[in-house]
């Protein structure tokens, strides 16, 4: 018990830090479900883009040595506008070339899904075999970015209780909770987010409003997409190394969290990522690290047994999205 | 001429849902379109309002054709519709949803607002309730004021009296009157035929996709093949 006492802190800490990128790779699979009832299982790679992305700006600026004040929230700036247009543009041109013609067609959201699957391993090996020997000159499979400088100072800045903060720790939860915040503005209080709004609640009635849907679904992807390479430069940040998998894990972790909030549902996607990441740090105090992602899917199983559409109960349909 | 359906067919995937839908429908008019489940009255309007391609024929409105226009445009171009089912909006508010109907178009909508709330002093009363837990009556009334807001030159509403009380449906019908003369045309789908019939000033009688009659609304009243099938007959119903 005093060993849980010990690492309370500190694994709430980390469990918030990796809840908030959950959650922002949670809106996509979300919003894009709301939209169109598609998993768009590509949604990882769109992530992965965004880390790969910030890795690229980091070599091109040429870091060295771990940066501070002005100059560090610049290289965040720049590095976070490049990632988003970079998985935005991923997300947009998967939806133009994986999802889009069948649509047109009046597919089945079965080819729809298989489509999905099949752009993720697509993309995957495109990362793998194309991007990391040819743009980043390396062919391990792997970028490991411990070998290049940090970017961020990594030693505690303050602590609250017995659990020390860093950093990272901070630029995480808050470019995070500032993403979601715009994001809620833009579905909530603007003309873009009505169209979204009501062609998840309702797509024919969209229609018959002037709603342009095509639009709303490119819109869609768009945003989701940012929101993952926001994703992949905070957690190029938090764990410093990168390879072609990792969207693998975080999106499958960031779907669950969108079941487990409550699929179609932005609050819910917010809320799931960070139960979820919470959840699986705590947990691993106990069992260790190894077994996070066993709690994790035991915490997902038990929910949907008890509320079947998630915590919040309510997909977009219903929800004031 | 208003609105010019030319010969349409539409599909179903393999199946014919209309087989040469011919109608028309003429400025300030009242036009019902009656029929029997499945003859492909809400086909008809889907087309219309641009929900299901066309296999082949036209739509001609306001002069122009219409037929490969993508629905969302037509809205701007002028036809409203108040879908089967209503299609409120369930997350939106009553005001959110009329402002649906201006989505469209810019600007403030104030008096399309005080207009609409007027028609129907109902949704004035719940503005800040959410569609979605409404009475039937209630989002049929605000599905009307909804197409109303798109400031339509006609009007398509599809089974508006469908699951109402009789009461509420002669209300409703009262106020489809209203809307049209206030100068809005109307091309109604009803199962209800009696009531669309004394209503409408001229209707169309849908048989499995395709058109069977097209006469005066007070004559079909009369006639005695209409009464039998879909006014209730001499089983004195309706």
């Amino acid at each position: 018990m005093d060993n849980f006492l010990g690492q309370f802190g500190p694994a709430t800490v980390g469990g918030l830090a990796i809840g908030s990128i959950y959650a922002l790779v949670a809106l996509g699979y979300t919003m894009v479900y709301g939209v169109l009832r598609l998993i768009n299982f590509a949604h990882s790679e769109v992530f992965t883009i965004g880390g790969f992305a910030a890795v690229g700006v980091f070599l091109m600026v040429g870091v060295s040595a771990p940066v501070g004040g002005f100059a560090l929230i610049g290289l965040l700036l720049l590095t976070v506008l490049v990632a988003m247009a970079a998985s935005g543009g991923t997300a947009l041109l998967l939806e133009q070339v994986a999802y889009r013609p069948l649509r047109k067609h009046g597919s089945s959201r079965l080819a729809a899904l298989i489509s999905a699957i099949g752009a993720s391993l697509f993309l995957q090996e495109l990362i793998k075999l194309v991007i990391i020997p040819h743009v980043f000159g390396q062919s391990n499979g792997a970028i490991q970015l411990q070998n290049m400088p940090r970017v961020i100072d990594k030693t505690p800045l303050f602590s609250i209780g017995n659990a020390p903060i860093r950093l990272d720790h901070v630029i995480i939860v808050v470019a995070a909770v500032i993403m979601m915040v715009l994001l809620d503005r833009l579905v909530n209080g603007t003309r873009v987010g009505r169209g979204i709004r009501a062609t998840a609640q309702d797509p024919e009635a969209a229609v018959l409003m002037g709603v342009n849907i095509d639009k709303v679904v490119r819109t869609t992807f768009l945003l989701g997409g940012a929101m993952a390479g926001v994703a992949g430069v905070l957690y190029l940040l938090y764990f410093e190394n990168l390879d072609y998998r990792v969207g693998f894990v975080v999106g499958i972790k960031a779907f669950t969290a969108a079941v487990l909030g409550g699929i179609g549902n932005l609050r819910g996607a917010l809320l799931g990522g960070f139960v979820l990441g919470l959840v699986e740090s705590w947990s691993s105090i106990f069992l260790g690290a190894e077994w996070s992602e066993v709690t994790a899917f035991v915490v997902l199983v038990l929910v949907l047994m008890f509320r079947p559409t998630g915590i919040l109960g309510e997909s977009l349909q219903r929800a004031r999205a | 001429m208003l609105l010019e359906v030319r010969d349409i067919h539409v599909h179903y995937g393999k199946i014919a849902a209309l087989k040469g839908v011919t109608l028309e429908v003429e400025e300030g008019e009242i036009v019902t379109l009656i029929g029997a489940n499945g003859a492909g009255k809400t086909t008809t309007l889907k087309s219309i309002s641009g929900l299901r391609p066309l296999t082949s024929g036209r739509i001609v409105f306001d002069g122009t054709d219409i037929s490969k226009l993508q629905g969302h445009k037509r809205v701007l171009a002028g036809i409203g519709q108040a879908p089967e089912g209503r299609g409120i909006f369930p997350g939106m508010t009553v005001q959110e949803n009329l402002l649906m109907g201006a989505y469209a178009r810019k600007g403030t909508f104030r008096e399309e607002l005080d207009e609409v709330y007027e028609l129907f002093p109902r949704l004035s009363e719940r503005r800040t309730q959410f569609g979605g837990t409404m009475s039937g009556g209630e989002q049929q009334m605000l599905a009307i004021g909804r197409a109303l807001m798109t400031n339509p030159k006609v009007l398509l509403l599809d089974e508006p009296s469908m699951g109402l009380a009789p009461m509420l449906v002669a209300q409703i019908f009262e106020i489809v009157r209203e809307i049209n003369q206030r100068g809005t045309t109307v091309l109604l789908v009803e199962q209800n035929a009696m009531q669309a019939l004394q209503l409408a000033h001229r209707a169309y009688v849908l048989e499995s996709g395709r058109v069977v009659k097209a006469a005066d609304a007070s004559g079909l009243l009369d006639d005695p093949e209409v009464r039998a099938a879909y006014l209730g007959g001499d089983l004195g119903v309706d």
